[in-house]
């Protein structure tokens, strides 16, 4: 009975049912069809994002079909309350943890310092949320103000200078940035500082601690931020042959590679001063390879040149010239370059420079107690190099065609007695200290033993072998003259004595 | 014949002639004197012009440098013409004929007093010219200087000026480039006034083209 009562009614569901289920996949299938039209439509705004426009909005995941797309939107709504993104978790919790201190610093603060100046207290959450520094906590780096001990107008702390707390807050970046610090620790900048320089660059100078950015953010064409100091000098680099190929985007030559920015030759954290021995040749030889040779196809004795002519001197031919006489170590075959704690030895330059580098730079160098410095050789010399006069004038290279190639430029006495002659040494922070010499200095006989690895063909006529050349020459010919002339008015006499 | 015992045993084997006795200037010391006549008179001029390039302005510093570089390999490989043809013939008795060192001195004394006072009263010099013999012994003190230390002197600083970077550890144990340059200054300073001083003794044979004939056809003229 139950049979039979259960299969009648399934005659009578059984369409409905079949109607029911026939509807719901058309309504369904609408359902689809319009939600698949909507998805562009619904996934521009993101597109105008600027999360959007980094390299990872243009992932294969944008392309993945309609159908996938609302799978994978689905699955991650579903999710999204369950599963947080690690990196949104590490944000949330260092808010989390910064909370306490961003409550007062996201106020436009200020602290009165004892230079009379106020010192801005405030961090800009958003900018400091979304740099590189976004997950790093406050105390991380101001570990003075840790819990209960955030200063009060109790304990009154004092800062004598944002500058005195820039370079005493410097050291708190080594910490993350190892390698980097190690190579500023290295740097003209940091020996600057270490004098007590109040220009020299910390790391706070060029990176904002609040919102750093990737140096590939840097916009290198604006100069800064080396511009912000060496304003001059970058102002020279963007009207010579590397800073105009680099604003027309490389175009001078279309095999060319990126024309260097400051940071390509100076290094952007280990800063050296390129005026050091052969730095500045071997830096340009990094990219411009084939320079011997191409120099070896017309220019005599093209190594020679090479290591005593620097770069800019022929191919910044606007710039001024000087030839600097520098102390060499002629055991280690290097520049001599003073150590941290040497003595000074301004004295014994001066007295080098005073006597226009031509007295015997070893006497001098003993005289003035100048030997007895660790590790310095007995043996020195002077050498020459002719270098321009100034960091601004090496930054005016021009393009090839308007270097100097004229021999005569350089070798010939009158054009070298106009140049300037220095006397300098290396200091142990890297930078050059000049002095000015007399500039009879080349042409001394003194100047034969004293600087003894320069010479310039042409250049520099000693005034002795001159008078030497002129005796010579006036020699050769009184000689003939007067023995010819005194054997005629002996013949003369004799004929004479004959009649 | 000649008297001379070093001119008895030796017979001139080098070119068969017509009478070796005259035969003064073998082809070998011919090319070679001439050709190093020529090489140091460009050399002395490129020189001069390299050195005081603002005084002159008949070439270019690169031509002036780039010649006296070409000439100085010429005149050190005709060196060896010289050198080779000594080394390997008889002739290097004109050189040194006997080792006697009182000979040798009363004879310098007999040409300087012939040079100083002889000449002008139409005396015959001291020294009778011969193919073993043919230098006075002022002649050969001179020659024996300037070919032996001179000269070379002048080759090896002046290779070193040519290319500096190659030489340097030779450069720095010499003294610097500084010393070379100065040597090789001198050299040509003494080469200035040799060159003129040679050229007019050149003139003081029997007529004064005598020397200068023997030096282009080898023989001396008959007198």
């Amino acid at each position: 009975m139950l049979v039979r009562s259960t299969s009648g009614g399934t005659s009578a569901v059984l369409p409905v049912l079949t109607v029911f289920i026939i509807c719901c996949m058309l309504f369904s299938g609408v359902l689809f069809a319009l939600q698949a039209e909507e998805t562009p439509v619904t996934e521009s705004p993101k597109a105008e994002s600027p999360k959007a426009e980094s390299p990872k909005a243009e992932s294969p995941k944008t392309e993945v079909p309609a159908a996938e797309a609302i799978a994978a939107e689905q699955s991650a709504v579903s999710t999204a309350e369950e599963v947080k993104d690690p990196a949104a978790l590490k944000l949330e919790e260092t808010l989390k943890k910064n909370s306490k201190c961003l409550r007062c610093h996201k106020r436009d603060k200020t602290k009165l310092l004892e230079d009379g100046k106020e010192m801005s207290l405030q961090v800009h959450q958003e900018d400091y949320l979304a740099s590189a520094h976004g997950e790093v906590s406050c105390v991380s780096c101001h570990r003075a103000i840790g819990k209960r001990k955030h200063p009060s107008k109790k304990t009154n702390i004092t800062i004598a200078s944002v500058r005195e707390y820039n370079v005493e807050m410097n050291d708190s970046c080594r910490k993350c940035h190892i390698q980097k610090f190690k190579q500023y620790k290295g740097s003209v900048h940091s020996a600057l500082v270490a004098q007590g320089s109040d220009k020299a660059p910390v790391c706070t100078s060029c990176h904002n601690p609040h919102a750093p950015v990737s140096m590939a953010q840097y916009q290198a064409e604006t100069g800064l931020p080396c511009k912000n100091c060496h304003e001059n000098i970058f102002n020279a680099y963007s009207t010579s042959v590397h800073g105009r190929a680099r604003i027309k985007g490389n175009t001078i030559r279309d095999s060319h590679i990126q024309a260097p920015i400051c940071s390509d030759c100076h290094h952007s954290h280990e800063v050296t001063a390129l005026a050091i021995g052969d730095v500045l040749r071997t830096t340009c030889i990094a990219c411009h390879e084939n320079v011997t040779l191409l120099h070896n196809q017309w220019l005599p004795n093209t190594g020679t040149h090479l290591d005593i002519v620097s770069c800019a001197v022929c191919h910044a031919p606007f710039a001024q010239h000087k030839f600097d006489l520098h102390l060499y170590d002629n055991v280690a075959k290097v520049p001599l370059a003073l150590k941290e704690g040497d003595a000074p030895i301004q004295e014994q330059l001066q007295a080098i420079a005073d006597e226009g580098g031509t007295g015997d730079p070893l006497e001098i160098w003993k005289a003035r107690g100048g030997l007895g410095q660790q590790g310095q050789s007995a043996d020195i010399s002077l050498r020459s190099r002719m270098e321009v006069m100034s960091g601004v004038a090496a930054h005016q290279i021009a393009s090839k065609s308007f270097a100097v190639r004229t021999c005569e430029s350089c070798h010939e006495p009158g054009w070298r007695q106009k140049q300037n002659v220095t006397v300098s040494i290396t200091q142990p922070d890297g930078r050059r200290q000049s002095f000015e010499a007399n500039r009879e200095a080349l042409s001394s006989v003194k100047a034969v033993e004293s600087i003894s690895d320069f010479y310039a063909l042409g250049g520099a006529p000693s005034k002795l072998l001159d008078i030497l050349l002129l005796l010579s020459l006036a020699a050769g010919i009184a000689v003939p003259v007067g023995h010819f002339t005194l054997g005629k008015m002996i013949k003369e006499y004799m004929a004479r004595g004959e009649k | 014949m000649s008297t001379n015992p070093a001119e008895q045993k030796r017979p001139d084997v080098w070119i068969k002639t017509k009478d070796s006795e005259l035969y003064i200037n073998p082809l070998p010391v011919r090319i070679w004197h001439w050709l190093n006549a020529l090489g140091f008179v460009a050399l002395i001029l490129t020189g001069t012009h390299i050195r005081y390039a603002d005084m002159f302005n008949v070439m270019s510093f690169e031509t002036a440098i780039k010649t006296h570089n070409w000439v100085a390999f010429a005149v050190i490989a005709n060196y060896f013409v010289w050198l080779g043809f000594y080394v390997f013939s008889d002739r290097i008795t004109v050189y040194h004929p006997e080792l006697n060192f009182r000979k040798f001195f009363d004879k310098a004394f007999k040409q300087i007093m012939y040079y100083s006072y002889g000449i002008f009263r139409g005396a015959k010099s001291p020294h009778k010219v011969l193919p073993y013999d043919k230098f006075n012994p002022m002649q050969s003190i001179t020659y024996q200087i300037v070919m032996l230390l001179v000269v070379p002197l002048q080759f090896i600083t002046g290779l070193m000026m040519w290319d500096v970077k190659r030489f340097e550890a030779p450069i720095a144990m010499l003294g610097g480039l500084n010393t070379i340059v100065t040597v090789h200054v001198l050299i040509y300073i003494f080469f200035v006034s040799f060159t003129l001083i040679h050229a007019y003794m050149g003139a003081l044979g029997n007529t004064p083209v005598t020397h200068f004939r023997e030096m282009f056809t080898g023989y001396e003229e008959e007198h």
